[in-house]
């Protein structure tokens, strides 16, 4: 009996080691929601290209992504945790002294804007466009009420994001100056695009900050108004500079790349890479 | 055969050992990686109302949040729990009580992200509906959610420790006089009392340590809500912000430590709660 159980103990410690060996090619990205429909497309299509180049090599390459945010991204990338970190906003100057020993190296791909997105309700009781004055004193909670600005007698739900979020990083940057600028007005916070999407759709007064890619009906980008002259969110506009909040969307290596992470990212500034990044929704960045 | 007996003994022993040195290490480990953060900030980590990354680390809001939102997922689940567990005990029949149990215990093992998507997409919108609000995402959303969840283990548990109680005693009572309720409710239920407490510290543990759930619908601000009793605003609790900013600060620096410390938190909290249980029912037992 007790032979029985030794053995049985035995085995379980032996079994798991030698089968765990997986020598198949393996890119790990992590990072921003705003970069994952550009790496998870181009993930789909590289891997299938691959397979067809190297047919008779029995090692496919497998490319895993995963979202975190710009923070997480710009973390792991620097720590090793991953091949390829995503990020869309610039790193920071605390994040560069940081990771100095990594040597991080930026490889933009697309241009994006960050969009003030209120819920479709509001847009269409007549709130088309907003100062910058305006949406500062409402994530200040300085103003609490759509009338103050125009719109319904309806009272506003700021939507946040977490800290470390590049999309954050950026739209304070432009609204307060600074990119971790403190929101006393906010009632929600959120983490991914997603999810921050999904409350402003869900709530009837909600105003957020969306990259250009997740605006849809019901969650409306709106312009910025400065001294009577209003720039509305359109491809146009971010292609010619004209809209205010825009940033880079980046791939971020430790290092220069080399092997398949390099030919990833070739991939991606090829011609054909930059059509998915149109697709994503994204401008191409050229 | 003798000396094989003692051989399993011993075995078994040594993984007893094993479950505790993690217990322990775990402890050790939160203790070790938290105390930079205690020494930068002292006691004063619990009473901070604010939380700025490379800033200020408080942890008030999130031990607040957590708090309450346990509290009041117990306050809902309890009634309910204790009506259907002496309904399956004393007055279902056995076949319709293994039925009625099975599901119960298929529902306790759904995962948290199955709870918070419901929650998000429903839960939240009704109390958002029934109770008039400026947004769902609050309080009383999270407790209702964690009720919910905790409902199975506590139920089925609490029906464990009733049925427990042994046949004589409802014999006696009915030969008695007492009615069929009347056995229940004095007989039975502070028989079974030590095995419900079980359960209820079961079901706070998981409540306590519920994270994904209770981030999608909890609002995470890290505030305190204003007035404090107010549980239809947007709060935080402590795995839900381990949640969402474990990630970015991993393994390094102040924001990991004070990331652990509130893991260390919430590893005391439930101790405590366990403790203070124990200690409650341990006197019950000696009176």
């Amino acid at each position: 009996m007790f032979r029985m159980l030794l053995f049985f103990l035995v085995a379980i410690g032996v079994i798991p080691f030698p089968v765990s060996a997986d020598h198949s090619p393996k890119i790990e990205i992590v990072g921003s929601t705003t970069v994952l429909p550009i790496a998870s497309r181009a993930a789909e299509r590289f891997e299938k290209l691959q397979k067809i180049e190297k047919f008779k090599s029995s090692h496919r390459l497998r490319i895993l992504v995963n979202a975190g945010g710009s923070g997480v991204g710009i973390h792991s990338v620097a720590k090793g945790r991953s091949d390829i970190g995503m990020a869309s906003r610039e790193i920071s100057p605390s994040e560069r002294k940081r990771f100095e020993g990594s040597h991080l190296k930026v490889h933009t791909v697309a241009v994006d804007a960050v969009a003030c997105v209120i819920s479709s309700e509001i847009y269409e009781a007549g709130i088309r466009d907003l100062t910058r004055q305006e949406i500062r004193d409402i994530y200040l909670g300085k103003i609490r009420n759509w009338k103050e600005v125009g719109g319904p007698d309806r009272k506003i739900v700021v939507v946040d994001k977490e800290r470390h979020r590049g999309t954050r990083h950026v739209f304070m940057n432009y609204i307060f100056g600074n990119p971790t600028a403190k929101t006393p007005g906010t009632i929600l916070v959120t983490g991914s695009n997603n999810e921050e999407q999904t409350k402003i759709a869900q709530s009837d007064s909600a105003i957020g900050m969306l990259s250009y890619a997740w605006i849809n009906d019901e969650v409306r980008a709106i312009g910025i108004r400065d001294n009577k002259s209003i720039v509305n969110l359109t491809r146009e506009t971010i292609r010619k500079g004209n809209y205010p909040i825009v940033r880079n969307l980046s791939f971020i290596t430790a290092g220069e790349p080399n092997g398949e992470v390099k030919a990833f990212l070739e991939y991606l500034k090829s011609p054909e890479g930059q059509q998915l990044v149109e697709e994503s929704g994204y401008i191409p960045f050229t | 055969m003798e000396n094989e007996s003692h051989g399993i003994m011993w075995v078994f022993a040594g993984l007893n050992l094993i479950f505790l040195c993690c217990a322990g290490g775990l402890f050790l480990f939160l203790i070790f990686e938290s105390y930079p953060i205690f020494k930068l900030h002292g006691f004063d980590f619990w009473l901070g109302q604010d939380w700025w990354v490379g800033e200020a680390y408080g942890a008030l809001p999130m031990l607040y949040g957590s708090t309450l939102v346990t509290a009041l997922a117990c306050l809902l689940v309890l009634p309910l729990a204790l009506a259907v567990a002496i309904f399956i005990s004393e007055f279902l029949t056995p076949t319709s009580r293994r039925c009625v149990k099975a599901i119960l215990e298929l529902l306790a093992g759904v995962p948290g992200i199955v709870y918070g998507l419901l929650g998000v997409s429903f839960l939240s919108l009704w109390i958002k509906d029934v109770f008039g609000l400026l947004d769902g995402n609050t309080l009383a959303t999270a407790s209702c959610l964690l009720a919910i969840m905790i409902l199975p283990t506590v139920l089925t548990l609490s029906e464990d420790a009733m049925r427990s109680v042994p046949a004589e005693y409802r014999d006696n009572a009915l030969g008695l006089g007492l009615s069929k309720w009347q056995t229940a409710t004095a007989v039975v239920l502070p028989q079974a009392l030590p095995g419900i407490m079980g359960a209820v510290l079961l079901g706070i543990g998981r409540a306590m340590g519920e994270t994904i759930a209770v981030m999608l619908v909890v609002g995470s601000l890290d505030r305190i809500p204003d007035p404090w009793f107010n549980i239809f605003s947007s709060a935080q609790t402590i795995p839900s912000k381990l949640g969402r900013e474990a990630a970015e600060a991993i393994g390094e620096g102040t924001h990991w430590s004070a990331l652990m410390a509130l893991g260390l938190t919430l590893f005391i909290m439930v101790l405590l709660i366990n403790f203070i249980g124990n200690r409650f029912l341990k006197r019950r037992s000696i009176s």
